[in-house]
């Protein structure tokens, strides 16, 4: 089974194509999908503006990190399994497409890093408490943290602009932002 | 001059780029700005960041907020201006902009008012509730735009 095959029987599911033609329950999803960025992606930018020495002077490391860290993984959860949803309901559409492809890479590095820096910074807060200085691998962690997540942010919203070869100017949906004039008027 | 404007010269419309490039700079922001109220909602909702009060978490995430306030709204009127009367006629336009001055305001002052000081613990859940439900709606609001 091809990849084209595997993402079209994926969209194919009862439950993909009931969600991909319902008028509500996709832009409801979506716009779940995006509030919890506000929540959960509000934390991490907090706890990296920490680490960075730039906000929440009053809060130690150890202390921020342990308070969000049920409310990063309660918003990690709600906004994959609405992605899993938004994605499979048009994994036919998405399959090939460089920005979808980038931002499950991008999300993989998440993981990657979450490991990466696990010893020295996420399951070391106590000891940075301790340090008279953010560590500069600290530092690094949280500068990393901030341009993954913005990067995936983005690819994200440019997954809505990418047009197959050969398939320019096909019909615009109402799912797809509809903006742009045509420049030949 | 106004009733001259034309979108079609809108930097917005004539690239490829422009527009998607100033929503994900209005999706970042509003994760600071939204982000940064939600942390103390959590807390007037007794159910994060308990080591600290919300007196404390208000004033350490002030400046954030409000910088990401400014860049959202601004963004915002950016995008606004690619095709500012298909806006203006949309109901989900028009309760995003009704409920973000509600939002602002209140943010601004119940919200504050109550964070900053003690209140019993009813007080501040109804609200950070009612904070959690105004940002969520225009972030619906906003999407729902998309789709009507």
């Amino acid at each position: 089974m091809s990849l084209a095959e595997f993402s079209q029987w994926v969209s194919g599911l009862d439950l993909f194509t009931s969600l991909r033609e319902s008028a509500l329950a996709y832009p409801v999803i979506m716009s779940l999908h995006l509030s919890s960025i506000a929540v959960f992606g509000g934390l991490i930018l907090v706890t990296d503006l920490r680490l960075l020495g730039l906000a929440m002077p009053n809060m130690t490391v150890s202390n921020i990190i342990a308070q969000t860290r049920i409310w990063k993984r309660i918003g990690f959860v709600i906004m994959v399994t609405c992605g899993i949803l938004l994605g499979g309901a048009k994994l036919d559409k998405y399959y090939d497409n460089p920005y979808f492809q980038l931002k499950l890479l991008f999300l993989m590095l998440v993981g990657v890093h979450a490991i990466a820096f696990h010893r020295s910074v996420y399951g070391n807060a106590a000891e940075l408490d301790r340090a008279p200085a953010i560590p500069s691998v600290a530092k690094t962690a949280a500068c990393l943290s901030l341009v993954l997540w913005i990067s995936i942010l983005s690819f994200g919203r440019w997954i809505a602009y990418y047009e197959r070869p050969g398939e320019r100017g096909a019909p615009v949906t109402s799912s797809q932002p509809v903006n742009r004039v045509s420049p030949a008027q | 001059m106004l009733l001259a404007y034309d979108p079609a010269t809108n930097l917005l419309n004539t690239t490829e780029w422009a527009f998607p490039f100033f929503e994900c700079i209005h999706i970042a922001s509003f994760a600071m700005s939204v982000g940064t109220i939600a942390l103390v909602d959590l807390r007037l909702l007794g159910l994060g960041m308990r080591h600290q009060t919300a007196a404390q978490l208000v004033k350490d995430t002030m400046l954030w907020t409000l910088a990401g306030l400014i860049i959202v709204i601004t963004s915002g009127l950016v995008i606004f201006t690619s095709d500012p009367l298909r806006y203006y006629y949309n109901p989900s336009f028009r309760l995003k902009i009704i409920c973000l001055l509600i939002a602002v305001i209140y943010n601004y002052t119940i919200h504050r008012k109550v964070a900053m000081s003690k209140a019993p613990p009813f007080v501040n859940m109804l609200v950070g509730v009612l904070s959690l439900l105004l940002w969520v709606t225009i972030v619906f609001a906003g999407l729902f735009y998309a789709f009507t």
